[in-house]
């Protein structure tokens, strides 16, 4: 079982070919606004170095969001595209879910991404996965739902004032798709970026409709 | 000879567009998916919105053509897409999805300036003949263009500021119509009298347009007359301002033919479907003996099919894209 692993919805684009739970090769570089070219390419190279064709991969694991907009759309359209044009199996991860991976040695992680406006899209996490769902949420309101009793690691790329003391990420690709990899293929028409928030133009026509 | 099979792709605005076109001259097949309906709700096309819209539907768009055509992707020989001019974020999903195909399938891939494509549209209606004159206006674009041969474009002027569909769409607006506003000033236009006096754009010896006096002066109008307490006869001002427009369009356009000395003139976009711009073209170029070709409505819009008929030029003389090829929200066509 072949897997291709990819991921633009972050400051990192991460793109990786695996083989029966172990790495073929990984690439892991710094995003930047060169994306759209840099994207396929890296993909390219990743086949080359691994002397794999495209047409031998058996699943595609791509990574749909939360993160940034444009990011997210790059991988999840040559993502679907591929699944579509090769009929291959093709699953979603949560770029929280991703960063969640990273180590830690407290009750849970809350791997976060900032969406700007004092608001993060941040998930609560433990070992075994998922605890509290992925959100866009303001950072205070974020804080006010920690419990007490409980420790929490906090993990992201970005900086913000507002959170200290978070980590950054050391992300483990092999364990996020052994993860998913029991997940029912999806109809490629049907994968699609997971954004967490409105377009602004949807959520104003949405409180001019309410307040009709 | 044999035959040259174009996968085209198009989403540079609110379409999302995938054709397969013959020899750059027949259409086997075409899908547009319009996010028109959508955006009205906002009063115009958001970036976000249509990007978001592109991706939903790309892989379904393609598949679609495929099964119109009774065609797959071995029967292609070559896949073009817009690179630009256009929406960044509604570019970037018909590149990616064209790039990706061209590297999966080992496909030449085809970059095609979205004007260039307009231009083609004509090509599917009749054979281009050279050297021509063309006139493309849209909501994002209004240039004259001179054409020696197939491909070759030489921009010899264009709007210095607003769109003439632009223009439209925001005189429509102060004239409380919906958009789209253009084919709704267009339809008033023929039903009213030119009673406003409002200023003929540009009217100067260059081949620029200049659009955006007209549209304040349209704004101030209203502005005005509401002071006043005068109700506006939208009928009439969709009538004057349309005449405004129409005016200095085919005046500079007739006399770049003249110029030139070309007597073949094609208008493409999406203002090329506004009927008193095809009518007063229509009379000019028979008073002058020009040969005129205005496309059918669905290839004044955007559509794909109108890239793959471009593309098939760009694709005969050598133009190819790598996989890196990135979008390009402005560039000159060439």
């Amino acid at each position: 079982m072949i897997n291709l692993f990819i991921d633009t919805s972050s400051s990192r684009i991460v793109v990786a070919l695996t083989k029966n739970s172990q790495l073929i090769n990984i690439i892991n570089e710094v995003n930047g606004h060169d994306l759209s070219s840099r994207a396929l390419p890296l993909i390219d190279k990743l086949f080359k170095m691994s002397n794999t064709e495209p047409s031998a991969i058996d699943r595609i694991y791509v990574v749909n969001g939360p993160g940034s907009f444009t990011g997210i759309r790059i991988g999840v359209t040559i993502a679907k595209m591929m699944a579509w044009t090769l009929n291959k199996e093709i699953v979603t991860i949560s770029e929280l879910e991703l960063l969640a991976t990273t180590d830690f040695d407290t009750d849970y992680i809350i791997p976060w991404i900032d969406a700007r406006r004092k608001a993060v899209f941040a998930g609560v996490y433990d070992k075994n996965g998922n605890v509290v769902e992925d959100k866009y949420i303001k950072i205070q309101d974020l804080q006010e739902s920690l419990e007490n009793n409980k420790t929490y690691t906090f993990v992201s790329y970005d900086d913000v004032d507002e959170i200290k003391d978070s980590i950054k990420p050391e992300i483990d690709v092999l364990k996020v798709i052994e993860r998913h990899q029991r997940d029912k293929s999806l109809n490629p028409h049907s994968v699609n970026p997971n954004y967490l928030k409105m377009t602004e133009a949807e959520e104003n026509l949405q409180k001019r409709e309410s307040n009709v | 000879m044999m035959d040259t099979y174009i996968l085209a792709v198009e989403s540079s605005c609110d379409e999302t567009s995938v054709s397969i076109v013959k020899n750059g001259c027949v259409e086997i097949a075409t899908v547009v998916l319009s996010q028109m309906d959508i955006h009205a709700s906002f009063g115009g096309v958001v970036p976000e919105v249509a990007s978001r819209h592109h991706i939903e539907n790309i892989t379904m768009v393609f598949e679609e053509v495929f099964k119109k055509a009774n065609m797959t992707i071995n029967d292609i020989d070559a896949i073009a897409v817009t690179y630009g001019p256009g929406l960044i974020g509604s570019l970037l999903i018909g590149v990616q999805a064209a790039k990706t195909l061209a590297y999966l399938h080992n496909i030449p891939l085809v970059p095609v300036h979205h004007i260039a494509g307009h231009i083609y549209a004509n090509n599917l209606v009749e054979p281009l003949k050279f050297p021509l004159i063309a006139l493309v206006v849209s909501g994002g674009h209004t240039d004259l263009i001179y054409m020696k041969d197939n491909y070759s474009f030489e921009r010899i002027g264009g709007t210095l500021d607003d769109a003439v569909g632009e223009c439209y769409d925001k005189a429509a607006r102060v004239m409380g119509l919906q958009y789209p506003g253009g084919p709704r000033v267009d339809k008033l236009a023929s039903e009213g009298e030119d009673t406003y006096k409002l200023p003929v754009p540009l009217d100067d010896d260059s081949y620029n347009f200049s659009f955006s006096g007209l549209k304040s002066a349209v704004i101030n109008l209203a502005h005005n007359e509401e002071q006043r307490g005068n109700e506006i006869n939208v009928t009439n001002l969709a009538t004057s301002f349309q005449n405004r427009v129409v005016e200095i369009l085919t005046k500079k356009t007739m006399r770049a033919l003249k110029e030139y000395n070309v007597d073949n003139l094609i208008v493409a976009g999406g203002v090329a479907a506004n009927k008193g711009l095809r009518s007063k073209l229509d009379e000019l170029c028979k008073q002058n003996n020009i040969h005129l070709c205005v496309p059918p409505i669905k290839y004044c819009t955007d559509n794909a099919a109108m890239i793959g008929a471009a593309g098939y030029y760009a694709y005969k003389i050598g133009r190819r894209a790598s996989i890196d090829l990135n979008a390009k929200a402005n560039d000159k066509l060439n």
